[in-house]
């Protein structure tokens, strides 16, 4: 049991690390916006404009 | 998506007559004017055209082209972009307001139109709050440039003052999604060592072992008290300073005495600690501030709602020489000129010319007004017809709209406040349950000092109104999150507990029972030469260049003729060359041979004529809605009063009044009349309920107890609604009513429940039975019946 004593406190700097990253996602604005990322996914290939078209 | 007889791009219906069709993903589309012909065939040549398949049903005309393509290119000159932008050496940051635009969709075709553009460096837009944030260099692309291309995808851009920008809630929104993952985050690792000491203390445990866990607990606990559960303890210092404690104060308490005796007992080896209840605890309580506060912002930008009206810039004279400056640099005294198509910048007086004024937005009254030298003219009322100068006089917000904004705040806050009333029985139970808290405490001391601490500990964590405080702001927050799919937004958060114990709704006409927009509703032909096709195309002709309400009705067929040498006589009507002959189309005086027929205010007449007789009369009209008579009457039928007031003359009203079987209506209303009639009604005890979409119903809309906007409603109107209304149709109110009803009645439901179970688990707690753990899951589970009860309501339909 004594392996805890090392694998605990590993975990809480995992934990640390975890809030870390989140508060950094945060603070760069990756939460203000949650519908439009769900859409553009989806949609961010490009597109070839009709050949056919006159100009 | 759109179906056959609506537009592909902009989901009006198509006019009957009108066959204009763009090619889209290889078929031919319908649409319903060449604006939107030309805003698709845009999207399409840009490769955007997955935005067609993205995007939610659009609100009908939403995303209509502006039919004033105004000057962008003023916004690229120096002055104007120190005003709109901030500047860091070539790379410049502006704010803009993107009006139209309604779902996610929209944002990603702004983002992809915009990152085309060449130095951009950054487009970063919120679908919520409407507002654009764009950085780009200045050297290769002007914020001109910028405008424009939002003004050619359909949108009405509006650039906002540098210092308007930065918006409190959203510091707030990001602080409060950081406590809640520490609270959450803590919660978790404290009840994995929680489940570790509970086992040793069954299974027996190293003594080394219990210490490190317990040490490790506090570590972890220590920010969710200090970081996460940080506003309980300002909340609960603030409620006692104003000498009105609130729930933080019993809260702040059992978090403060809990997290202070763990860290005692973990110092001094003591037989117990509680980290496992503090941090769910602080958990809870986080959730349900995270609800509230989400609710809370979901609240239309008011900064630039007024401002929305008026234009960008105006056209001042200098000297005679005119130069583009921004609306708010105007002073009194100022000489501006105002082209036809242009809303007025301020309120004043014209100095030269003479013209045609649509002030339907502020007063309700559907006809415009003819105004010459020496006539005031408002801020935000459209010069329909002819280029005049005007003096400004007043600017600002003592313009007569800016006036009527504070009317509607005014009336917003002389609302009676539920919430006050809730702070105020919240400070009894506070007391209630100190007081509780204390004699439990003294009673155990001298019964059994070991365990009096313990028991009070319980007592505390027991009556910790949790479950009372998510009972209404899950229920409310899943109403909302469930209304807003089917197109409904509910904008603050006491309006669901309001509606549903409406008993009247008042509905505006125009623009809300009624479409808003003209039509040609009937073509009479009078000569044989000419169908009452060709008619159409001739007046389509012949209105192209004007930029009157009515013209619009004319315009939105699209015509294979091309008119030439056209006049626009001022308040009469136009005159134009078509295939050789002369036209004349306007006014029964305008017109020689036109006979108006039976006088009908709800209608206007329309004549063509040529060579001196009459070919053709026009009947244009502002239709009811389609459902508005099957509506009003579901209404009738769920037992709610209806009433109708409406700035319009007397005539129209009764007209619809008639239509629709409303018996109680009231017409010429100025806002003022229309805020005394509710006024007069809320007095008889009646609960009211408000539909409206102008800016002169904005102050209305603030003071009757609840208020309906149609999204397409002035942006005024909107921020003074509860609940905006998206989409073309009338019926969502009835949806709306009975949800409002079912909200009620599931917030009842856990109001019981959450008292049921503090009632019954403060005695057992008081008597020693229940150790803070089992108070911790109790309130835990009772939180979670609630939040789970809550959740039903995203099955309305």
């Amino acid at each position: 049991m004594s392996i805890l004593y090392l694998l605990i406190p590993l975990a809480l700097l995992l934990l640390a690390g975890a809030v870390w990253a989140f508060f950094w996602a945060v603070g760069s604005g990756q939460f203000d916006d949650l519908d439009t990322p769900a859409v553009r996914v989806i949609m961010d290939d490009d597109e070839r404009p009709p050949e056919d078209r006159t100009e | 998506m759109a179906s056959a007889d609506t537009c592909f791009h902009c989901a009006l219906p198509i006019p009957a007559n009108c066959d204009i069709r763009v090619e889209i993903g290889g078929e031919q589309r319908p649409v319903c004017c060449p604006g939107c012909k030309a805003v698709a065939t845009l999207i399409r040549d840009a490769g955007l055209t997955r935005y067609y398949d993205s995007r939610d049903r659009p609100d009908p005309g939403a995303v209509r082209p502006a039919e004033d393509a105004g000057e962008w290119q003023v916004f690229d000159r120096e002055d104007m972009l120190a005003a709109f932008s901030t500047r860091d050496g070539n790379t410049a940051e502006a704010t803009i307001y993107v009006g139209g635009m309604y779902c996610a969709a929209c944002s990603w075709l702004i983002d992809a139109a915009l990152r085309k553009l060449p130095g951009i460096a950054n487009a970063d837009i919120n679908p919520v709050t409407h507002r654009l944030r764009v950085a780009w260099d200045t050297s290769s692309t002007g914020l001109g440039r910028i405008l424009a291309t939002l003004a050619d995808l359909g949108y009405k851009p509006q650039p906002l003052a540098p210092d308007s920008t930065e918006r409190p809630e959203r510091a707030e929104q990001r602080l409060a999604l950081k406590r809640l993952l520490v609270a959450s985050l803590g919660m978790m690792q404290v009840m994995m060592f929680a489940v570790a000491l509970y086992s040793g203390e069954f299974q027996g445990i190293d003594a080394d072992m219990e210490r490190f866990l317990r040490l490790v607990s506090f570590i972890v606990t220590t920010p969710v008290v200090f970081y996460a559960a940080r506003p309980f303890f300002t909340g609960a210092i603030r409620g006692l300073r104003a000498r009105r404690p609130g729930m933080d104060v019993p809260v702040s308490i059992a978090i403060g005495i809990a997290y202070v005796a763990s860290v005692y007992s973990t110092y001094t080896n003591g037989p117990d600690v509680w980290y496992d209840s503090v941090t769910m605890f602080v958990f809870f309580l986080t959730v349900a501030r995270y609800l509230e506060m989400r609710a809370r912002h979901r609240s239309v930008d008011r900064s630039a709602a007024l401002a929305s009206l008026l234009p960008n810039t105006a056209t001042r004279l200098e000297d005679g020489q005119r130069r583009q400056v921004p609306v708010a640099q105007l002073a009194a005294g100022d000489i501006v000129l105002v082209r036809a198509g242009e809303s007025f910048p301020a309120d004043g007086a014209i100095t030269a010319g003479r013209t045609s004024v649509d002030e339907s937005m502020l007063t309700g009254e559907s006809h415009s007004q003819e105004k010459s030298t020496g006539d005031t003219v408002v801020a935000g009322s459209v010069n329909l017809d002819g280029i005049v100068e005007m003096r400004v006089d007043v600017t600002g917000t003592d313009t007569t709209l800016g006036t009527i904004g504070r009317l509607s705040e005014r009336a917003r806050y002389a609302r009676p406040a539920f919430v006050q009333l809730a702070d105020r029985v919240a400070s009894y139970i506070v007391v209630g349950i100190l007081a509780l808290a204390a004699t439990v405490a003294v009673s155990w001391y001298l019964i059994d000092p070991e365990r009096a601490f313990v028991i009070t500990l319980s007592v505390l964590v027991v009556t910790c109104p949790c479950a009372l405080a998510l009972a209404t702001p899950t229920a409310f927050a899943a109403a909302g999150s469930r209304l807003s799919d089917l197109h409904l937004l509910v904008t603050n958060g006491n309006a669901i507990e309001t509606l549903s114990r409406a008993t009247h709704i008042v509905f505006d006409k125009t623009g809300t029972l009624t479409r808003g927009m003209p039509e040609v509703v009937q073509t009479d032909a009078h000569d044989p030469e000419f169908t009452a096709q060709d008619c159409l195309q001739i007046a389509a002709a012949l209105e192209v260049a004007s930029t009157h309400p009515i013209a619009r009705a004319f315009t939105r067929h699209e015509s294979a003729l091309t008119a030439t040498n056209i006049e626009i006589r001022v308040g009469a009507g136009v005159e134009g060359i078509v295939d050789g002959r002369r036209w004349l189309l306007g006014k029964a005086g305008f017109v020689p041979g036109a006979a108006p027929a039976a006088a009908d205010e709800t209608a206007t007449q329309v004549f063509l004529g040529t060579g001196g007789r009459i070919v053709a009369t026009f009947t244009i009209a502002d239709t009811l809605r389609e459902d508005a008579a099957n509506t009003l009457k579901n209404l009738e039928k769920m037992g709610y009063s209806l009433s109708l007031v409406s700035g319009d003359g007397e005539a129209p009203v009764a007209r619809a009044a008639a239509t629709l079987g409303i018996s109680d209506a009231r017409s010429s209303c100025t806002p003022d009349d229309k805020l005394s009639r509710i006024n007069a009604l809320q007095q008889q005890g009646e609960v009211v309920v408000m539909v409206g979409d102008g800016i002169n119903d904005a102050p209305v809309l603030a003071g009757a107890d609840v208020s309906i906007a149609p999204s397409h409603a002035a942006s005024l109107a909107q921020s003074s609604a509860d609940v905006l209304m998206l989409g073309d149709s009338l019926h969502p109110i009835v949806t709306l009513m009975q949800a409002a009803r079912r909200t009620m009645r599931i917030v009842r439901q856990n109001l019981t429940w959450a008292i049921v179970y503090n009632v019954s688990a403060v005695p057992l707690a008081a008597a020693g039975f229940v150790p803070p753990w089992l108070a911790a899951i109790g309130m835990s589970t009772s939180s979670l019946v609630v939040v789970l009860n809550a959740l039903r309501l995203s099955r309305i339909r």
